[in-house]
């Protein structure tokens, strides 16, 4: 990633204030006494989805979403060809590049890529190419850029979601839509779809942890898995089971955030009409 | 001198040596399966580990192909908990890539590089404890690893070092003796033909003593032969009563 | 990784045999190769380990260091780990070959070491907000037979059970300043408590069935594995997907069950083995045998 050699840097040693917050943490404070979530929530309830493809005009594919504060924009450009000579391959290959803003967080990020970053980009390459038809461009490659606007929990799976709405923008051939969900397992509950302090809060703890889970839901496979935290295997079954219809119940509002832009991306007559009506009702989960 | 006594009154050196002994060698040929060749060689607490991949195809940049002779291709690195304080990586850095040099052209000078025209020799060494003398631990550990690939050299590189301190030449010197700032000397030798391979000298030596030292590096050198020598031909053994079992 | 090129033909016996439970090198699906380990190999580090998974040999070296606590968690000492891909393993890991998959693995190390109880790292704090331990844990791949990680996670238990840190005080003078000395007894140490130190069982999808403890040609022809960490109970401490397949619901819950159950025997497997050397300071190294 290019650095801004002009920008004027900080000290060089910093501290965020909320290190020095006073220790408030608890686990049973994720739920309240009546069993919803500090925003009201259910257990199992969804945040608000929105989601549009076709945002960033220069690419070939593109989609912007938002899981209530959690905000992500994707960009595809490809297939096009391989820029290294020697990579020569049969099949084509994905190329992620995945970025928290540096504001995204409540801590701030680097402009490098950090470990988690480029874990991430790993994940989310390795979970959408089960779904793509990899050997219809072989010799070249398709590049994924990812840039997390705001980071308000289950950022990895909004943005497999986003990249996966960004691809059938793109009009690169797929199997099945790639749906993601995360699901945050604490000794008594499981919450679904965590916002970031749920996801962050003492996840170090023994019995607490996170599944994030990417799936095709019409040939009924997972295409990716991530599990951190101490959880026993019948948690974690349990989890993959509920983020299974997690990611079942988003599987439609995709479906129909494609079917629009579709529809307006073809049909350019009806474009206005269909632009004011979705300014009205944005898709709600 | 700084408060260390390198060698006392009574002709001993800090770890019990006299002037000329060398440390304790040990090694071991065929570590490993994968590689053509492979060796690991303990000099006292100095360890190394050296494999060797090939004469295979040229990879990489095809304009590296020498067309008379065969592409030594050198990898040297030090595992970073090797040091007494921790390094942050193990290769790459200056003296790396000075090591790398210096053995590329010690093994370009033995190996019999014109019987393999447009092809290349990986020697890939790697220390894994450092305690002085990491350059002739990794001579010594690639030429094992070369005669376990069955690469045809001119003779065995045997490699050692040697100091001065006191007015008396000291061989084979570990890190403690090289860290206290007098002259050290790296020889590797050709011990049959007596042909120098490699000469480096550090800090300042008269040239009056300077013979001195060489011929105790020397010597250094060809007790080192001694030890591989034998290693070669048990290891050898080992493997023709192997072949001749089956 | 290290290549292997199979033909059509070759992946096909691989595949069936899997299928039989019967492997090209006679094992079954859930067996491991013979684990040979051996502690305190470098005299120079804290803690090391030596481990040979058949054709798989990784060098692991811990080395205790002081340094400063992370701000977001100012009473506890922390891990760092370093896997170095040496070119003697695979002519592949020469210059900056091997950067990618040992940042990868290097994740996965801290990230499933993150989990608080794995160690007390509440002990590794010296001066809480100014000094800790540091544990340097680097590892070193020698040679690469396949199902690394495996290897090197049990190199890692191993190398952390050979771990002695020293003991140290703190000496406080009138004006409020702390000065640390450091024990100069030999027997002065303290060594860490790892039976909550997980191991790593990854689980290769070859075929219709999974397979522990793939060798190369194995991984060669496998689509999609999961890895996944188990400690000492069965409980599971971290999880991902790799390789570029799908799988589905019903091979997941297998894969895990099996991870379960080998988990738990590997790390009993290795805690016995650990009880003979464990403590070891005088590992032969590469000269045995």
């Amino acid at each position: 990633m290019p650095v801004d050699k002009k920008r004027i840097t900080g000290p060089e040693v910093t501290q965020s204030p909320l290190y020095f917050l006073e220790d408030s943490s608890g686990i049973s404070q994720l739920v309240n006494k009546d069993g919803t979530r500090k925003d009201g929530r259910g257990e199992n309830d969804i945040r608000p989805i929105f989601m549009k493809a076709g945002v960033v005009s220069q690419a070939q594919g593109s989609a912007y979403i938002e899981i209530a504060n959690t905000k992500v924009i994707c960009a595809v450009y490809g297939p096009r060809q391989v820029l290294r000579r020697e990579d020569f391959s049969m099949t084509g290959i994905l190329k992620c590049e995945f970025k928290f803003a540096t504001f995204s967080c409540p801590f701030r990020r680097k402009f490098q890529p950090d470990v988690e970053e480029k874990e991430f980009a790993l994940i989310i390459e390795q979970a959408l190419s089960p779904a793509v038809c990899l050997h219809k461009f072989p010799k070249s490659q398709v590049d994924i850029n990812i840039r997390v606007l705001e980071n308000d929990g289950s950022a990895l799976a909004a943005s497999i979601i986003c990249s996966s709405v960004a691809l059938t923008d793109a009009a690169v051939e797929m199997y099945d839509i790639v749906t993601a969900c995360t699901l945050r397992i604490t000794p008594e509950h499981m919450l679904m779809d965590p916002s970031y302090t749920e996801e962050t809060n003492s996840i170090n703890c023994e019995s607490n942890g996170v599944v994030t889970m990417g799936f095709l839901p019409s040939i009924n496979q997972t295409s990716s898995l991530l599990q951190r935290g101490h959880l026993s295997c019948d948690k974690v079954l349990k989890a993959l089971q509920i983020c299974t219809e997690g990611c079942q119940r988003i599987y439609p509002l995709i479906h129909e955030c494609i079917r629009r832009s579709v529809k307006s991306k073809y049909r350019p007559a009806e474009q206005d009409k269909e632009k004011s009506e979705e300014d009205q009702n944005p898709s709600k989960g | 001198m700084s408060g260390l006594e390198l060698l006392s009154d009574q002709g001993f050196r800090l770890d019990g040596r006299r002037p000329r002994e060398l440390r304790k060698i040990e090694c071991k040929m065929g570590v490993f399966q994968q590689a053509n060749g492979s060796a690991y060689i303990e000099q006292g607490n100095t360890k190394a580990l050296a494999t060797v991949y090939g004469p295979h195809e040229v990879t990489g940049n095809r304009s590296k192909i020498e067309h008379d002779k065969v592409l030594i291709n050198c990898q040297y690195s030090m595992a970073t908990f090797s040091t007494g304080e921790r390094r942050s990586r193990s290769t790459g850095d200056r003296k790396s890539q000075e090591m790398q040099l210096h053995l590329k052209k010690t093994f370009e000078a033995a190996i019999l590089t014109q019987l393999y025209p447009r092809s290349q020799i990986d020697i890939y060494v790697q220390i894994l404890q450092a305690d002085g003398g990491n350059y002739s631990a990794c001579v010594n550990a690639a030429t094992l690893a070369i005669i376990d690939a069955g690469i045809p050299m001119k003779d065995f590189v045997c490699a050692s070092t040697a100091g001065f301190v006191s007015d008396t030449p000291i061989a084979d010197i570990s890190y403690l003796e090289e860290s206290q700032g007098g002259p050290e000397l790296v020889v590797a030798l050709l011990p049959k033909s007596d042909q120098i391979v490699e000469f480096q000298v550090n800090s300042r030596l008269h040239l009056d003593n300077f013979e001195k030292v060489l011929d105790m590096a020397i010597k250094g050198c060809k007790d080192v032969h001694a030890v591989l020598t034998r290693v070669v031909k048990d290891h050898v053994g080992q493997l023709a009563s192997k072949m001749s079992k089956t | 990784m290290a290549s292997t090129q199979l033909s059509d033909g070759e992946k096909t016996f691989i595949i069936h045999g899997v299928l039989d439970n019967l492997r090209n090198d006679g094992r079954t699906c859930e067996n491991y190769r013979q684990i040979e380990v051996e502690c305190g190999v470098v005299s120079n580090t804290s803690g090391s380990s030596r481990l040979r998974l058949s054709n798989t040999e990784v060098l692991v070296g811990i080395k205790a260091e002081m340094g400063q606590p992370k701000p977001q968690s100012p009473k506890t000492g922390f891990l760092e780990f370093f896997v170095d891909f040496s070119a003697n393993a695979s002519p592949e890991f020469e210059g900056r070959g091997g950067n990618d998959l040992s940042e990868d693995m290097s994740t996965r190390f801290a990230e499933v070491f993150q989990t608080n109880n794995i160690l007390d790292f509440e002990s590794l704090c010296i001066i809480p907000g100014q000094c800790c331990w540091v544990l340097y844990i680097d590892i070193v791949l020698l040679e690469c037979g396949g199902n690394l990680l495996d290897a090197m996670s049990l190199a890692v238990k191993a190398a952390l059970a050979n771990t002695r840190i020293p003991k140290v005080t703190v000496l406080r003078d009138s004006e409020g300043g702390e000065d640390i000395e450091v024990s100069d007894d030999p027997d002065g140490y303290h060594t860490l408590e790892i039976s909550k130190v997980p191991l790593f069982v990854t689980l290769s999808k070859i075929g219709q069935k999974h397979v522990v403890d793939a060798t190369l040609e194995e991984e060669a022809c496998c689509s999609a594995s999961l890895v996944v960490s188990v400690n000492s109970s069965g409980d599971f401490t971290g999880m991902v997907k790799k390789g570029s397949s799908s799988l589905s619901n019903d091979s997941i819950h297998d894969m895990l069950v099996t991870a379960k159950k080998v988990g738990i025997q590997l790390h009993k497997g290795l805690d016995t083995l650990l009880s003979e050397v464990g403590q070891s300071t005088a590992g032969r190294g590469f000269l045995v045998g």
